[in-house]
């Protein structure tokens, strides 16, 4: 039972960090609350439906869906934030809500207002041991997102890009004077986070076998909970705030059986951390 | 006779032109970001309903009261918000109208999904105000409240408003006590709110929780941007012209809320100021039209 | 701002002392100008930021006239007469300079609700604001913005906001850099004229002709800790000064 809610909250969580990771991936290199982010996560999940309608493979499917909303979020960054920067804040954050509302209307007309199935198989099947029932489509997410982790880790601690994407959000003004791509490794930032949110996109869509307009919305504001609480900016702390609210998700609604909104936890946890650590769960001042 | 159509419209532009300069007090004056300026809204509404519908409270008490119940909750709200950096105020405010929304819906001493209705207009003179009475009540109440704004835009408050939008850090140093009147602003621009809120129940007589959601903070945001953060018309063109919009032609009211978000991005990626802001096209148009008439003028 | 008067300048010792681990620790007068010298990264704008009270001290004591101001934040410690200008200019960009020296003027009114209804823009406020203006030979420029002004400019209308906080110590962090030899030394006269007034000055300087020039007293930080206190003759020829600039060099 224990097991169970575990492997639940971890599935859950570990798809929450695909999404979390991009907005706070953003966030610490150019320090705007990328709140269109989640328009891309399910910009990611329409393109992937549709690349399954005409191929009929989940994993091409998954790629595509990636692939589209890489190039989606870098568009995002090329002409919409970038010429903003000299602006107050206020500005690139607005036209990203701008943006998100325009986003979820857009796939309303165009795709319709309800919602579509994206019943994907890979013929693996579910995997039963005692009363530990674990679904396919459980699997893939585990697989999936344990895969793009462990190549996000790689790419940061082990590149040259990836080292210089973090010392971008460190400083970029000493990094590009260093003989640093700053644009460019802000162009591979966008790239990077919005593939993993294209694929969140696409796993929530085969899990929950739906895809609607507006299941941006939700991730929309709990991708930021759990990004202050994680620590905005900070990839582990995000990490582990994912898998926190995850595994709180499961807990509170499966195990405890609280009647308290299961969407409200997230926001929940994080008033709660920041009392105590305003800065989040790893975030330093 | 004025058509019944055209009154509403005009009283639902007139709330929103409340709404939307409240907002512009939070964010234009004292630039701090609030994401959640529907929760006020909702919060005055909500009050002045249930203290209608419930406590049998005529309507020139209960709209002023719910002013000042919506001014309280923003205070309590300000103050933990004040005190975090402006990513995490507009977060926080992101989440104040979550959970004010969830409230609403979610416990049933607010009626829940259904909401409240039999929210009646307000009597006078021993009968039931007119629409159009109504909306000149509304008109009133505005310019005073434009009346107020000046004032304070004159006064020392508004000038440390001024100088928190422009250096919070500098403020500081120059004797500013940047939380209080920030507290201040908030305390303002939630007031107003819950006064449009007043007014929105009545006039509407039923009142839902989805009314007051992140979606309606947005189109109150989008009317402050249209218009020109900070500047003191701005908002009503804002409100004017969105509310206007979508009733000029049945297309644009389905896609009301798509060019809600496209004018949002355009507005800040291309003219942050808005369309009464200092860098606007309007004005240098109407410069250019003027001095190429002149010229014409000259020649002849 | 007119009268100097004898008895404050004699009373008016700030007894400045930062925190005990680090070692920082001296006292200052009204009426000199403090020099406080030291290579990149010693923490003299630190110093400042403790005093001013934009970083809360872990330990030690400030104290100014007699009191402690340790536990005060930056608003209130400006109040009270200790005013501070910045290395980095922040003038309040899109208001005009008259305005901008308004805003510190308006000390007198923020902290009562009732008092700070009232109208800014009125005629005895604005002639005050205008002989501030006018001694740090802005007048001409007193309805421009403060965007459009050059950096030297930029400058004396730090130093002009500053003194309307009527400040009894003034915090100058760097106020030459930047500028040109001729705008260093109309500053430096400035700076000058405000000692003379019975105001305290400290001031960071990295020009060491504009130090040696206007301080009789200089304190010396290295990596956070004071290292060397004297006049300009006995800080020239210390060696622990000189090795600590020059050691950074290598």
């Amino acid at each position: 039972m224990l097991w169970q809610q575990l492997a639940n909250g971890i599935a859950v969580g570990s798809v929450y960090a695909l999404i979390s990771l991009g907005l706070t991936m953003v966030y610490g290199i150019l320090r705007i609350l990328h709140v269109a982010h989640a328009g891309i996560y399910t910009l990611g999940a329409y393109v992937g439906l549709l690349s399954f309608r005409l191929i009929g493979s989940f994993w091409l499917s998954l790629i595509t869906g990636m692939a589209g909303a890489a190039i989606a979020g870098y568009m995002v960054e090329r002409f919409l934030y970038t010429p903003l920067l000299h602006l107050p804040r206020i500005a690139p954050l607005i036209v990203s809500i701008g943006l998100f509302t325009a986003l979820e209307e857009a796939f309303r007309i165009v795709a319709g207002p309800h919602t579509l199935a994206y019943n994907a198989r890979v013929g693996l099947g579910d995997l039963s041991i005692g009363s530990f029932h674990l679904t396919e489509t459980q699997i893939l997410i585990l697989f999936v997102t344990f895969a793009i982790l462990i190549f996000l880790w790689a790419f940061l601690t082990k590149t040259r890009t990836g080292l210089a994407m973090r010392a971008c959000a460190q400083d970029p003004e000493t990094t590009s004077s260093f003989g640093v791509n700053v644009s460019g490794v802000i162009a591979v930032n966008f790239l990077i986070g919005s593939a993993m949110a294209g694929a969140a996109g696409v796993l929530i869509g085969v899990y929950d076998n739906q895809v609607w307009p507006t299941m941006g919305s939700v991730p929309a504001y709990k991708a930021l909970a759990i990004v202050v609480l994680g620590g905005l900016g900070n990839i582990p702390g995000t990490v582990l705030a994912s898998i926190v609210v995850g595994l709180a998700e499961t807990f509170f609604i499966g195990v405890l059986a609280i009647p308290f909104p299961r969407d409200a936890v997230a926001f929940v946890a994080m008033i709660i951390v920041l009392m105590f650590r305003p800065h989040g769960l790893l975030g330093k001042a | 006779m004025i058509s019944g159509y055209f009154i509403t419209i005009l009283i639902t532009i007139g709330i929103y032109a409340m709404l939307a300069h409240s907002l512009n007090i939070i964010t234009g004056h004292a630039g701090q970001i609030s994401l959640g300026h529907a929760a006020f809204f909702g919060i005055g509404a909500y009050t002045s309903a249930m203290l209608y519908t419930g406590a049998g409270f005529p309507f020139w008490i209960s709209v002023p009261l719910a002013a000042v119940v919506a001014g309280i909750v923003g205070t309590l709200l300000g103050i933990p918000c004040l005190r975090v950096r402006d990513d995490f105020l507009a977060i926080t405010t992101m989440g104040i109208n979550f959970v004010v929304e969830a409230i609403f819906l979610y416990l049933p001493f607010f009626g829940g999904a259904m909401g409240i209705g039999g929210i009646n207009l307000p009597k006078w003179f021993g009968r039931e105000m007119t629409k159009p009475e109504y909306f000149i009540l509304i008109l009133v109440v505005f310019v005073f409240l434009l009346l107020l704004d000046r004032r304070v835009g004159h006064s020392w408050i508004g000038l440390a408003w001024a100088s928190i939008r422009e250096d919070e850090e500098a403020a500081r140093a120059m004797g500013v006590d940047v939380v209080r009147f920030k507290v201040l602003a908030f305390i303002l621009g939630s007031a107003i709110a819950g006064l449009a809120g007043g007014f929105y129940a009545h006039f509407l007589t039923f009142i839902m929780p989805q009314n007051f959601g992140f979606g309606q903070s947005i189109v109150i945001l989008s009317m402050v941007v249209f218009g020109g953060i900070g500047s003191r018309w701005g908002p009503i063109v804002g409100a004017v012209i969105l509310g206007i919009l979508p009733e000029v032609s049945r297309p644009i009211m389905e896609y009301r809320i798509l060019i809600y978000g496209i004018l949002l991005l355009g507005m800040m990626r291309f003219q942050p100021g808005g369309l009464l802001g200092p860098e606007s096209i309007l004005p240098r148009v109407f410069r250019q039209s003027v001095r190429r008439a002149g010229a014409r003028g000259e020649t002849q | 701002m007119r009268l100097n008067d004898p008895s404050r300048c004699q009373n008016s010792e700030q007894r400045i002392r930062r925190p005990a681990r680090d070692g920082v620790s001296f006292t200052s007068q009204g009426g000199e100008i403090l020099g406080i010298i030291g290579p990149n990264g010693a923490g003299k704008t630190t110093l400042f930021n403790l005093i001013s009270g934009v970083y809360p001290p872990s330990g030690g004591e400030i104290s100014f006239q007699g009191k402690s101001i340790l536990r005060l934040k930056a608003h209130q410690i400006s109040r009270l007469g200790i005013a501070r200008t910045f290395q980095i200019v922040r003038p309040f960009q899109n208001l005009d300079v008259e305005t901008n020296v308004l805003v510190a003027y308006g000390h007198r009114f923020y902290p009562s609700f009732w008092r700070s209804t009232g109208p800014f823009r009125q005629a005895p406020f604005l002639r005050e604001v205008q002989t501030l203006v006018h001694r740090a030979g802005l007048q001409a420029y007193t309805k421009h913005m403060a965007k459009n002004l050059p950096l030297g400019f930029k400058k004396r209308l730090e130093i002009a906001r500053a003194l309307a906080l009527r400040p009894r110590l003034l915090l100058l962090d760097e106020p030459s850099a930047g500028l040109r030899f001729e705008e260093a030394a109309q500053l430096m006269e400035l700076i000058r004229q405000v000692r003379d007034q019975g105001i305290g000055v400290l001031l960071i300087e990295h020009n060491m002709q504009v130090v040696m020039d206007l301080c009789k007293r200089i304190v010396v930080l290295d990596h956070g800790a004071k290292i060397a206190e004297g006049s300009p003759e006995e800080i020239r020829s210390n060696p622990l000064v000189i090795q600590a600039y020059l050691g950074k060099e290598t």
